[in-house]
């Protein structure tokens, strides 16, 4: 499992993600730049400039058509996956802090900072796919203000009209985007500020990650958490293994609460956990950094770590990953 | 005594020992009292001893003739009784004896107990607790010890984490379990008695002692504010000390168990374990110290004879002091003056000095117990060298001295059974630009302790004996850095092995492992094995699992090379470790990081001897991790060479144990496992079936 | 006639002789530059000769040079390899061809050997020691009542 060490970012990594195909990755940076690679081998195919700010969040529609990023320039951009060619901004008084396309790509959910008087917003636009795509209706299709703890994560869930969210305080609710209303919530899912929230293939169910230092499995219908994966570091991230059992947790301490991060150099660690016994089995070493996110190949043939380092690591999985049963033969659905 | 009676009947409370104090004008008998702790004569010697009684009185101030003296006998035997009974002029006598020559050590083996004659029969119950100590133990009382009965022989640990206290069974992987799990709040930290007995915690109020099968409270004492505590080696008595001196407020429970106004003051107490009273106190800021002068404070401040019958306090520079226990007495009244004297050190006792006295103990023998021995050093003073003292005690009889010379420190090293002192001297050149080392060897085993010097050109950090070994290792060093600790800075070491080479009587180097960041030098209880760990450091935290007795099994072609025996086992990284600690059997050792020390992955880790790792635990806010100590064995020498011959017999039964315990171990774990994929089976299938329908 | 046949005779033998003359002349500078030619060509093949003679000797230095290099650290491996105590020193004699790639495949087989080795002494020792522990507990048990009663 040689690492193929993507170096575009001069400053940390905030988001990185796959296309549907997993063919290309995404990565957006604090240093203003989006960057997209080839998966396999690594070669920067283009950057999607323009942004004046720290890029926050990103994602992509399932036709790999349109990027959608949030920054800290308090812009929600629509790109051109194809051309790196900036089709719309949407402007908000404060920051985006994390975006999600549905299911087909034809709504986007976008968070923004609560701060300077603004409430924490939740927007909801529609995307058309008309024309060339620089038409796009300027006012979102629905938007409110969460009430209580700020939302940090969201994503769209296979029930129309609602999203998943994860908040400051360690809540993970759900909310109709239409009325706002907050329709169930567990607010202990975690103790401390949700980092992560992360799909499983067929949306049924979720990961997400916590300052807390734990990461848990929710079963996105009715928020029940299904498995937890207790560690010893803050996380950041956490990803699901297509067609395996396991799931990637990555964190860290942060450099300000640490005065030896210098000396565990390439200590920062991608923690595997298997997903049903909540067992550690691995880890793999190499960012000199905490580890700000994670995303796993939809094949679930390789997957990257983005960290406060700079760099992207795209580890591509070897033969013994797939034949490893660490745990016998039981038949484990995905 | 009809009022006496009554208060017996009133039960147990703090106000009869408060009635101790009481004057009662209206009793006939108040100018009476028994002296207890009497030597048992014949009649032969009667003269004697009363001459000799009266004078001792007459010495404390107390003024008393023989024909007030009324001794008991026994007829059947002849002898005294070894109490007596004084009739005083007054009250006011009787009072002052009282205060007097209570617990006043008439000669080594009779200390006199004092009390008025109408407290007897109150005291009756007490005071046959205190000539019988034993009987004490026929009552039903929990067998302290008897975690030592384990029927699988597994070992305990504590941990204490955020607020939570654990005591855990540590065995084959499924016999590890919490063993107890204890609801105590509020202390600072815990930590065992010496033999594993007790487990103490330190509160506010002061010091509890848990213990035995119940973990119920076993004692307590009441020393507000207490910071540290040390017990005595054989768990007899306990010293507390806190930071802030001893108030006794008005009103407050007056007892043998509870300051007094005497102790107001002192921050330093001595306690009796088994009867919870207080024996002394003392104050550990010294008459002349600068009253701001924040010299870092000796700790343990009163140090144990190994057999806790005397225990020695120095006055930095002028003095040792010893008292004899239990009457915390000072040890033939008067302190060793010693000028300059900087540290010093009780021989610890072997397993053949224990053998030895057992049998002094249960057989009368003529042979004399063997005294216990003190090693001091002075600095130089005027033209006066150095010097190291070895003193035999109570006799006082200088055993050895060796004189030193340019020195700048000392540090005195008993090998655990008493058969080597290392005394590491740390020395300047006539410049006092550079500092070396030289380690002096003293042989307590031979006549006249003949001392050898091992010359070292660095300086020796650390310095460790094997325990019941003719072995010690050293860490060295000759790093610049040495001496200017700073973030980030890890100190290169040197750490080598010597060894006592028989043929010449003398130690040589085994070994020396170069460049290494080690800084803490663990053998295991057992011998032979020895873990090198860098603790306290940012940014190393490995360990060294070394076997010095590798080849040793298969030394047939007779003498084999110097040091070839010595084997890396192993080595392993527990980030940020602080400390490390074997169990008491050798097998284990844990490592730790306390997040008193830091507050990155706080927890512990188990390994066995070869490193491998049993568990690791990294938890928030953990603290403490300390195995449970075990006292020495029961079995007698010849007991265990017979269990070692016949060891194939024992590990065939424990083999089929372990087998037995491993299946069942993987049995459950599967099936275990089997529940887990079922249930998320399920409600994988559950989800999916829905995904479907919709 | 006669005098004129003699004339003749005596112009033909002196034209023969004139012409054997100029043959034998002409064949001595023939041969002279025929020997000329061959001393050269001689010449040349004796230069061509010692030229090569001198590569083939270099040629074989430098191979033997290379060769004791390689023998010496080969010697040099092997004798690291008795210094760590991995061969013994009578084994590097009985050795046929000092080949350090040869003698790497003998160390790493030696190192593994070594730590099977290890391996499976301390697998022994940990058992041992665990269960004179263990046995050790077991008989003190009893004695611990005893100790009770005490």
């Amino acid at each position: 499992m040689r690492p193929i060490l993507l170096q575009g970012h001069e400053r940390s990594l905030t988001q990185i993600k796959f296309n549907a195909d997993g063919d290309l990755l995404f990565s957006c940076s604090k240093d203003n730049v989006i960057n997209v690679w080839y998966s396999h081998n690594g070669e920067r195919l283009g950057t999607y400039e323009g942004t004046n700010g720290t890029v926050w969040t990103v994602d992509v529609d399932p036709e790999s058509k349109y990027l959608i990023s949030g920054a800290a320039d308090n812009t929600l951009r629509l790109w051109s996956v194809r051309t790196g060619k900036n089709l719309y901004t949407w402007e908000f008084p404060t920051a985006v802090k994390r975006v999600a396309f549905n299911e087909n790509g034809t709504r986007v959910v976008c968070i923004t900072e609560q701060r300077m008087g603004h409430q924490c917003a939740i927007r909801v636009f529609q995307i058309s796919h008309e024309g060339d795509g620089t038409k796009q209706s300027k006012e979102p299709l629905y938007m409110f203000n969460p009430i209580g703890s700020k939302a940090t994560v969201c994503a769209f869930t296979l029930t129309p009209d609602v999203i998943i969210t994860g908040h400051e305080s360690g809540k993970v609710a759900l909310f109709n985007v239409k009325s706002g209303e907050e329709i169930d919530n567990n607010e202990r899912a975690h103790s401390d500020v949700v980092t992560d929230l992360q799909m499983s293939k067929d949306w049924t169910y979720c990961i997400t990650s916590s300052k807390d230092k734990a990461a848990r499995i929710h079963d996105t219908k009715n928020l029940m958490v299904i498995k937890t994966f207790t560690t010893e570091t803050p996380l950041n991230s956490a990803a699901l293994a297509p067609n395996r059992p396991y799931v990637l947790l990555g964190g860290g301490q942060e450099a300000m609460n640490v005065t030896t991060t210098s000396l565990r150099q390439g200590k920062f660690e991608t923690r595997f956990w298997h997903k049903v016994f909540e067992e550690e089995i691995g880890r793999v070493k190499g960012h000199f950094g905490p580890i700000n996110t994670i995303a796993v190949h939809p094949a679930g043939t390789s997957y990257a770590s983005g960290g406060e380092d700079g760099f992207v690591r795209v580890h591509h999985f070897d033969d013994s990953y797939f034949k490893a049963k660490p745990y016998g033969d039981l038949e484990i659905i995905d | 005594m009809p009022e006496a009676t009554k208060q017996v009947d009133d039960g147990i409370d703090y106000a009869d020992i408060e009635n101790k104090y009481q004057v009662q004008y209206d009793d006939g008998f108040d100018n009476l009292v028994v002296v207890d702790g009497i030597p048992i004569i014949d009649k032969s010697k009667l003269d004697r001893l009363l001459t000799k009684i009266t004078k001792e009185f007459n010495k404390r101030g107390v003024s008393v003739k023989q024909d007030d003296i009324f001794l008991p006998w026994d007829d059947a035997s002849g002898k005294s009784k070894g109490y007596m009974f004084v009739e005083f002029k007054n009250e006011n006598d009787a009072n002052l004896a009282l205060v007097n020559l209570d617990n006043y050590p008439f000669d080594a083996r009779h200390t006199f107990r004092v009390n008025r004659f109408t407290d007897i029969e109150r005291y009756a119950d007490l005071d046959e607790t205190y000539v019988e100590p034993e009987l004490e133990e026929y009552t039903p009382r929990e067998h302290l010890r008897a975690w030592l009965a384990d029927p699988q022989g597994r070992d305990q640990y504590v941990t204490y984490r955020g607020d939570e206290v654990n005591i855990h069974w540590h065995g084959k992987p499924s016999q590890s379990e919490v063993a107890h799990k204890p609801d105590w709040k509020d202390f600072l930290y815990v930590a065992w008695s010496p033999s594993g007995t007790y487990i103490a915690t330190l509160h506010r109020q002061g010091v509890r002692l848990w213990g035995g099968p119940s973990w119920k409270p076993q004692q307590r004492f009441a020393h507000p504010l207490v910071k540290l505590i040390d017990f005595s080696p054989c768990e007899q008595y306990l010293v507390t000390w806190s930071n802030e001196p001893i108030v006794v407020p008005e009103g407050a429970v007056q007892g043998p168990q509870y300051f007094s106004p005497d102790d107001e003051g002192n921050n330093l107490a001595v306690w009796d374990i088994k009867s919870g009273d207080l024996l002394r106190t003392f104050s550990t800021y010294n008459e002349g110290d600068p009253p701001s002068g924040k010299k870092q404070m000796q700790w343990p401040a009163l140090k144990w004879s190994p057999d806790d019958k005397y225990v020695a306090r120095i006055t930095p520079g002028q003095m040792i002091s010893v008292y004899e226990l239990p009457s915390m007495y000072l040890e033939g009244k008067k302190s060793l003056k010693i000028e300059g004297v900087v540290d010093f050190e009780w021989c610890p006792l072997g397993e053949k000095d224990r053998e030895e006295t057992n049998a002094v103990n249960g057989v009368k023998t003529s042979k004399k117990a063997k005294e216990n021995t003190l090693a001091y050093w002075t600095p130089e003073v005027q033209n006066q060298p150095a010097r190291v003292t070895l003193l035999a005690f109570p006799s006082r009889a200088i055993m050895r001295q060796k004189n030193l010379f340019n020195v700048t420190e000392c540090k005195l090293y008993w090998q655990n059974q008493g058969d080597f002192l290392c005394v590491k001297v740390d020395r300047h050149t006539k410049t006092k630009k550079s500092i070396f080392c030289n380690l002096e060897i003293f042989r307590m085993r031979e006549k006249d302790c003949p001392v050898e010097v091992v010359e070292l050109k660095d300086t020796v950090m650390d310095f460790s004996w094997e325990p019941k070994g003719e072995r010690f290792a050293i860490v060295s060093s000759s790093d610049p850095n040495l001496g200017n600790p700073g973030p980030g800075v890890t100190i290169k070491t040197d750490v080598s092995f010597y060894q006592l080479d028989r043929s010449k009587n003398d130690f040589r180097l085994l070994r020396t492992l170069p460049s290494r960041t080690s800084n803490a030098i663990r053998w295991s209880p057992r011998g032979r094995h020895v873990v090198l760990a860098t603790v306290g450091s940012s940014s190393k935290s490995e360990l060294e699992f070394w076997d010095l007795d590798f080849n040793s099994d298969d030394r047939k072609e007779g003498a084999t090379e110097w040091g070839s025996g010595i084997q890396l086992l192993g080595t392993a990284d527990h980030y940020g470790v602080t400390d490390v600690e074997w169990d008491p059997s050798g097998r284990y050792l844990a490592t730790s990081a306390s997040a008193w020390t830091h507050t990155l992955e706080n927890g512990y880790a188990i390994w066995d001897f070869r490193g491998q790792e049993i568990v690791k635990f990294i938890q928030d806010r953990f603290k403490q991790f300390i195995w449970r100590p075990r006292p020495p064995t029961l079995l007698s020498k010849e007991k265990q060479k017979q269990i070692r011959k016949n060891l194939r017999e024992y590990s065939r039964a424990f083999d089929e144990e372990d087998a037995a315990e491993e299946s069942n171990v993987s049995a459950e774990l599967i099936a275990l496992r089997k529940r887990l994929v079922d249930e998320w089976n399920a409600w994988r299938i559950l989800r999916k079936k829905e995904l479907g329908e919709e | 006639a006669e005098r004129k046949a003699l004339q003749l005779r005596r112009a033909l033998v002196a034209r023969r002789r004139e012409l054997l003359s100029e043959l034998s002349v002409r064949k001595e500078k023939e041969e002279s530059s025929r020997r000329a030619e061959m001393s050269r060509k001689e010449k040349e093949e004796e230069a061509r000769r010692l030229k090569e003679e001198l590569r083939r000797k270099e040629q074989e230095r430098t191979k033997k040079e290379i060769e004791s290099i390689r023998i010496d650290e080969a010697k040099k491996y092997a004798q690291s390899l008795v210094d760590k105590g991995i061969l013994k020193p009578n084994d590097v004699e009985k050795l046929e061809s000092y080949d350090t790639e040869n003698l790497i495949t003998i160390q790493v087989q030696q190192l593994e050997k070594e730590k099977k080795e290890i391996s499976e002494k301390l697998r022994v020792t940990a058992k041992r020691i665990d269960h004179l522990e263990r046995a050790y507990r077991k008989e003190e048990r009893p004695l611990l009542a005893e100790d009770y009663q005490n």
